[in-house]
């Protein structure tokens, strides 16, 4: 019996420092942001009035943050498709193919998750300078480029940071799938063969359905990722220019607060935290499927 | 026994850790020496004060603000802790927010984190008017004598117009517009006086594949802008549209400016508006260096910035004013400034006041001088050297000095800031993913809430 209390004690002793933290940097601060979308007050203003939901009527009303929005769920959507299809691919093959220098590639892939997003913006801004930029020399060698391709403007931002932010993600995403992918057993596979399935049935009715708990929670990851991401990619790249073309909302809601307009940047804020949370429930909703063991 | 005392241990040591990483203290800060005894004789009150100074890192760079401050201490006894850095915002921004102020702060308005700006439209800023009238720490002379004229005077260090100055003016650079003279010499190409020479010249250079202009960002536009309104419609015009009067861009003159822009920006090398971000800004002004545009709209600081910058062959930096809009008409060059404050919460507002005035002091002039700083007062002239000479010389050759900024408003949820209606959209323009007339509809609206908001 003194044991246990002691245990207890002990336990809770443990658990009070993490728990205090995380009362203090987490749940006091999202707490605040709630409150704060209430009220109108400049950042450096001690005064704040109570407002109501004036801001997010004024949200609704806002071009600037619909586009920002939108620009956001589009690199989200479109970021997550591509970067979940080529890293599921590039995990099946190397897996299940045997080719030369299957170390090579797995680590050629994870590389650019070792650097930070801002190394990755200053090399694709390299990569996408108009004059002598890498891809403009490159496409240069088969059209005349007096005229050259604008990466960063306004008609291709976007796709200009989609392609980073894949470039980005693969890596990590291969490498999660490629442990859930190994652990399926080989036996499966040969039995498949000997029925006559070919690679490409076996990819979609065994390795898919057996990594499927593994792929619902990238799908969460990825939600949550891009979004930062997007923001991290946005700051470092464009500002959010040219005119505004690939802002995003995160960017948006930094440029308000020094706009003067704190409350309003917090309202976009809880906008942002309930349609991540939303955009996750509804994906892993979708999702659901009965789980296979093997 | 031994185990428990060991992990014991390791427990104190990681709270302990974790209590130093928390508590960091400020390292920027640097104190400046003690007082020499010679100056014991000064009054008994400003013995003990300390007052802390806060200014941003530019190009001048942060020694002549050390020296300046040792200079202060050493006149007035008064101790100075100096924090200096490039993003100043986010040094002193934290704890601004949890209410403490430095005594003095040194940050123009016009950055994108419009920090002074925030602290303008909170009326946060302390009035300090009665610093003009102050005499010079060490000298003889009153602050207002000593300041140029007109520098005190305008909606920079006026922002609120009720005649009582806030922001002290510092170190000025005539903006216009920068070139290569060798380029223009050698093709015989005469600088534009007109803006018709200007298309001229433009035509002229496109044969040659090199394009009229450029610009670095859409926020160098606004000395442009603001001197192009000079010169267009003079200081009535300029003040009726910096005050947002109803109906004022549908005048002649506005609509003139506009298609002055809408122009020029078809003359752009089209490249600019992909790297007109704050990250590729400088890739534009090389486009000058290289001979790949003419003109571009900028500070005297572009000489020092681009220092390391390969260039053509025999490129030296030619600065004009804005061509007139007519032959005979005037050209203007606006002048840059940027400003000293004291936030209404610091804490030694009146150690504070003796510091801002000692900054026209003669000492720190030189001081700043030697740094490519040059303060607002007058006979500075005779401390300039090398390009500066030329530079700060453009108002003895013709050009009229422009001043003054687009006044004050409340933000407001939506509306966007002066430079996001009225500037950015010039990198849509140039792309062609905007006309002139879309431009116009979408600023009259939001010039309209900014007047019903003006402070």
């Amino acid at each position: 019996m003194k044991k246990d209390k002691r245990l207890i004690g002990f336990l809770t002793l443990c658990v009070a420092p993490a728990t205090l933290l995380f009362f203090i940097f987490m749940i006091v601060p999202t707490f605040n942001v709630f409150r704060m979308s209430l009220y109108e007050k400049g950042a450096y203003n001690p005064n704040e009035t109570f407002v109501g939901l004036a801001n997010f009527k004024a949200l609704l009303a806002d071009p600037n943050f619909i586009r920002s929005m939108q620009n956001m769920i589009l690199l989200v959507v479109v970021t997550t498709l591509i970067t979940f299809g080529f890293s599921l691919v590039f995990a099946g093959i190397l897996t299940r193919e045997k080719i030369k220098g299957q170390n090579f590639f797995r680590i050629v892939f994870y590389i650019p998750n070792i650097l930070s997003v801002v190394v990755i913006s200053g090399i694709f801004s390299a990569i996408y300078k108009p004059e002598n930029g890498m891809l403009n020399s490159i496409i240069g060698l088969f059209r005349d480029m007096s005229d050259p391709i604008l990466w960063k403007g306004q008609q291709l931002v976007i796709v200009s940071i989609i392609i980073a932010m894949v470039w980005q993600a693969i890596g990590y995403y291969m490498v999660m799938y490629m442990a859930s992918m190994s652990a399926v057993p080989e036996s499966l596979y040969e039995s498949a063969g000997l029925d006559g399935a070919g690679r490409l049935t076996q990819f979609f009715q065994i390795t898919i359905p057996l990594i499927w708990t593994n792929i619902r929670t990238t799908l969460t990851f990825f939600i949550i990722s891009n979004i930062n991401l997007a923001f991290l990619f946005v700051k470092a790249m464009t500002s959010g220019g040219p005119n505004g073309a690939s802002d995003v909302a995160l960017n948006y809601m930094y440029s308000q607060k020094d706009a003067g307009l704190y409350g309003y940047s917090m309202a976009i804020g809880v906008v942002i935290f309930l349609f991540s949370f939303a955009l996750s429930a509804l994906v892993n909703k979708v999702t659901e499927r009965e789980t296979l063991e093997y | 026994m031994k185990k428990k005392l060991l992990s014991a241990l390791l427990c104190v040591a990681m709270v302990a850790s974790l209590v130093v990483g928390c508590g960091g203290s400020n390292e920027t800060a640097t104190e400046a020496p003690a007082a020499t005894e010679d100056a014991a004789s000064e009054e008994a009150t400003a013995e003990e004060v300390t007052i802390k100074v806060a200014a941003i890192e530019t190009a001048y760079g942060s020694d002549m603000w050390t020296q300046v401050c040792e200079a202060f201490t050493a006149e007035t006894r008064i101790k100075v802790e100096l924090t200096t850095d490039k993003n100043l915002e986010d040094v002193i921004g934290p704890s601004m927010q949890g209410g403490e102020y430095p005594d003095v702060i040194h940050l123009a308005t016009g950055r994108e984190a419009a920090l002074t700006e925030q602290f303008i439209k909170g009326n946060m800023i302390a009035d300090i008017t009665d610093v003009l009238s102050m005499t010079v720490p060490g000298e003889d002379a009153v602050v207002s004598d000593k300041i140029a004229g007109g520098f005190t005077e305008t909606s920079l260090t006026n922002p609120y117009g009720d005649g009582k100055t806030y922001l002290a003016p510092m170190f000025y650079s005539p903006c216009g517009l920068f070139y290569n003279a060798t380029l223009l010499e050698e093709n015989g190409w005469s600088v534009p006086t007109t803006w018709d020479e200007m298309w001229e010249l433009g035509d002229k250079a496109l044969e040659q594949g090199i394009y009229l202009f450029t610009y670095p960002t859409t926020g160098y536009f606004d000395a442009f802008f603001y001197a192009l309104m000079y010169s267009v419609g003079g200081p009535e015009f300029f003040n009726a549209a910096t005050n947002y009067e109803e109906g004022i861009w549908e005048t002649e003159e506005a609509q003139t400016c506009f298609e002055i822009v809408a122009k020029l920006a078809t003359y752009t090398n089209p490249i600019t508006p992909a790297q007109a971000n704050d990250q590729d800004f400088t890739q534009n002004q090389q486009l000058v260096l290289d001979n790949k545009a003419i003109f571009m709209p900028n500070g005297t600081w572009i000489v020092g910035e681009m220092a390391e910058a390969p260039r053509a062959d025999g490129f030296t930096w030619g600065m004009t004013a804005l061509p007139a809009v007519e032959a005979g008409g005037d050209g203007y060059s606006y002048t840059w400034f940027e400003q000293a404050w004291i936030p209404s919460g610091a804490e030694n507002i009146d150690a504070a006041k003796q510091f801002v005035a000692f900054l026209y002091s003669d000492v720190a002039c030189e001081i700043f001088a030697a740094a490519g700083a040059i303060q607002p007062v007058l006979g500075i002239a005779d401390k300039l050297e090398g390009d500066n000479v030329m530079f700060y010389s453009i108002y003895d050759n013709g050009a009229k000095a422009a001043m003054g900024n687009f006044a004050a408003y409340e933000s407001v949820a939506g509306l966007g800031t002066v430079r996001e209606v009225f500037f950015d959209p010039v990198n849509s323009l140039v792309s062609g993913d905007l006309t002139m007339e879309d431009w116009i509809a979408s600023i009259i609206p939001a010039s309209d809430q900014m007047r019903a908001n003006l402070k």
